[in-house]
């Protein structure tokens, strides 16, 4: 069996005397776009920020390609190959898409000075990989963008430094229909560029036309770790949520 | 292509406060034609700069998403406390001075570790310590201003505010400094590595931390910036007026912003320009200038600014907001 890019054992988190995360195991195979769902509060979140270095875990241990790894801040994270793109949260908006895709690690020439020609090349080059055919200058701010280029400049930037994990939170809040299969096109895109990904979302068909994988959560706990979308109907899967079959 | 050179045009945030400087000078120009001469335009320039070198630095700052309220009473005290120490003979005034400008910076880390770490409003941690500062001011001072005199053959004081004339202009070394803090600000600001922080901690610092952007090292450096550019300006004003008043600088910290956000930067942070700051600082001194030329009463300056900057945020208001939609 090919090792794990991701294995969580024993995760437990405590907020106060709330046990919002008992005991749960979790892993995310290379190349693979795992699906994870559950009812509110059943602890996705909270499993989502604690391998993304948002929260402390209270006990368990996280490995990445079977080395240990512990994680205080995303900044951590991101050094270990995980980045997580919230809706919104993860770019600057009155920066440009070139300024933002380089935001931390921005090449520089002398005197501290960027070397934009550089990152707008790159910008150029890397939108119209993750398939956005519209031609948007790579100096336009992200404020000016819809929100599923926006979702397209987020995973740009994690496909570009070679995050091999993308955890996508509800990215597709808030779109339309043709932003939707935009974004769903660029999670394949990752995957089949050898990134692996988890997607978020409460809209369990956009789950269905995209993961390989579904891990249903109930009351801090994983309830089926292995469900094949393509095997089980949205309905059977639906009840795992709820918790209406075993 | 052409079209959208145009919009581009429109969209940039100096354009507005460029429009009115220009409207300002040709007003006041064809009421009295002496507001060109000369001696108006280096008097005018000599004042310009005092401010222009903390509304520079406030400019960072503010892109940042902080502000600094304690700017006006870092200026009165920095002279105050330079020409105490030397004119009580315990320092040169070369040593005078860096210890001066050493303290000015303490205040502006202590500002920065309060807003960073404490996680204090800087509206709040700046105006406590303007009290704090103008207050040491005024005690250690007893409230009299430091004689200044012996200014004259020191070769710090040519450095800082020395004259030469050019073509009949009377120009300050104090000029040069403000033109050279204006490049390298301006440089800083759109062309580094270090400015793309700046900008990025004001627009979304949550994000910027992500991509291990260190927000609060460079918001605590901002502020020392900040400070240590009010002390600058400071003693080289007392060193012009001779006279470190510790009451000097009183209100300065409004003025300031004014200037700053008159040319566009935002003060909730994220976008910043020094081109336009520039542009206010000469709008706001054109003004007080050019007001007092054509006849309007002096007391009547204030009335025109806040005109002015009520006029100058709903135009970058709009355009912002066209911008933002991307049309």
């Amino acid at each position: 069996m090919a090792e794990d890019l991701i294995r969580m054992e024993g995760i437990t988190k405590h907020y106060g005397k709330v046990q919002a995360l008992t005991n749960v195991d979790f892993t995310v195979h290379p190349n693979e776009i795992v699906g994870l769902l559950g009812d509110n509060g059943a602890g996705k979140s909270t499993l989502i920020k604690v391998l993304s270095g948002a929260e402390p875990l209270t006990s368990g241990d996280i490995f990445i390609k079977g080395r240990k790894v512990t994680m205080k801040s995303t900044a951590d994270a991101i050094a270990n190959g995980i980045e997580t793109i919230y809706q919104d949260s993860a770019l600057v908006p009155q920066l440009s898409i070139a300024r933002n895709l380089f935001l931390g690690r921005e090449p520089t020439k002398g005197f501290n000075r960027m070397n934009q020609e550089a990152m707008n090349q790159v910008a150029r080059d890397l939108l119209k990989k993750v398939g956005i055919t519209k031609n948007i200058p790579p100096t336009t701010p992200i404020g000016s963008l819809s929100g599923g280029e926006r979702q397209a400049v987020a995973i740009a930037r994690a496909m570009h430094f070679d995050s091999d994990l993308i955890i996508l939170d509800e990215p597709t809040n808030n779109l339309g229909v043709a932003e939707t299969q935009g974004v769903l096109r660029f999670v394949r895109g990752a995957r089949d560029s050898g990134h692996s990904c988890i997607f978020i979302a409460h809209n369990i068909h956009h789950v269905f036309q995209v993961v390989d994988r579904i891990v249903v959560m109930r009351r801090g706990t994983i309830a089926a770790d292995d469900i094949d979308p393509k095997k089980m109907s949205i309905a059977e899967v639906e009840d795992v949520i709820t918790g209406e079959t075993h | 292509m052409e079209r959208s050179l145009v919009e581009r045009l429109i969209a940039k945030p100096e354009l507005g406060p460029l429009v009115l400087l220009v409207l300002l000078l040709a007003v006041f120009t064809a009421i009295n034609p002496a507001f060109m001469s000369a001696q108006n335009i280096s008097n005018a320039f000599t004042f310009t700069v005092e401010l222009g070198l903390i509304a520079l630095a406030m400019t960072l700052l503010m892109t940042s998403g902080e502000f600094d309220l304690s700017v006006g009473s870092v200026f009165g005290f920095s002279a105050v406390l330079m020409w105490t120490l030397f004119n009580t003979g315990l320092m040169p005034m070369g040593v005078a001075f860096l210890a001066a400008m050493a303290m000015a910076m303490f205040i502006g880390w202590v500002n920065g570790m309060l807003v960073t770490k404490e996680g204090i409003p800087s509206f709040l941690v700046t105006l406590g310590m303007l009290l704090v500062v103008r207050g040491t001011a005024l005690y250690t001072t007893q409230g009299f201003p430091q004689n200044t005199w012996r200014a004259e053959d020191q070769w710090l004081a040519e450095v800082l505010v020395g004259d030469v004339t050019i073509f009949g202009l009377r120009l300050y070394m104090s000029m040069f400094w403000f033109a050279l803090a204006a490049i390298v600000t301006h440089y800083v600001l759109t062309q580094t590595k270090v400015g793309n922080w700046i900008q990025a901690s004001g627009g979304n610092s949550n994000a910027a931390r992500a991509r291990g952007v260190p927000v609060n090292r460079v918001k605590i450096i901002l502020f020392m910036f900040s400070s240590a550019m009010a002390a600058f300006a400071g003693i080289i004003s007392s060193i012009r007026t001779q006279a470190a008043n510790p009451n000097s600088g009183t209100g300065y910290e409004l003025e300031v912003i004014a200037m700053v956000v008159i040319g566009g930067t935002v003060l909730t942070g994220g976008r910043g320009t020094i081109i336009g700051t520039v542009l206010g600082i000469f709008i706001l001194r054109f003004m007080r200038n050019g007001i007092v030329m054509i006849g309007v009463p002096g007391l009547a300056y204030n009335i025109f600014i806040g005109g002015i900057i009520l006029a100058m945020m709903v135009l970058h208001n709009r355009i912002e907001r066209r911008h933002m939609t991307g049309t």
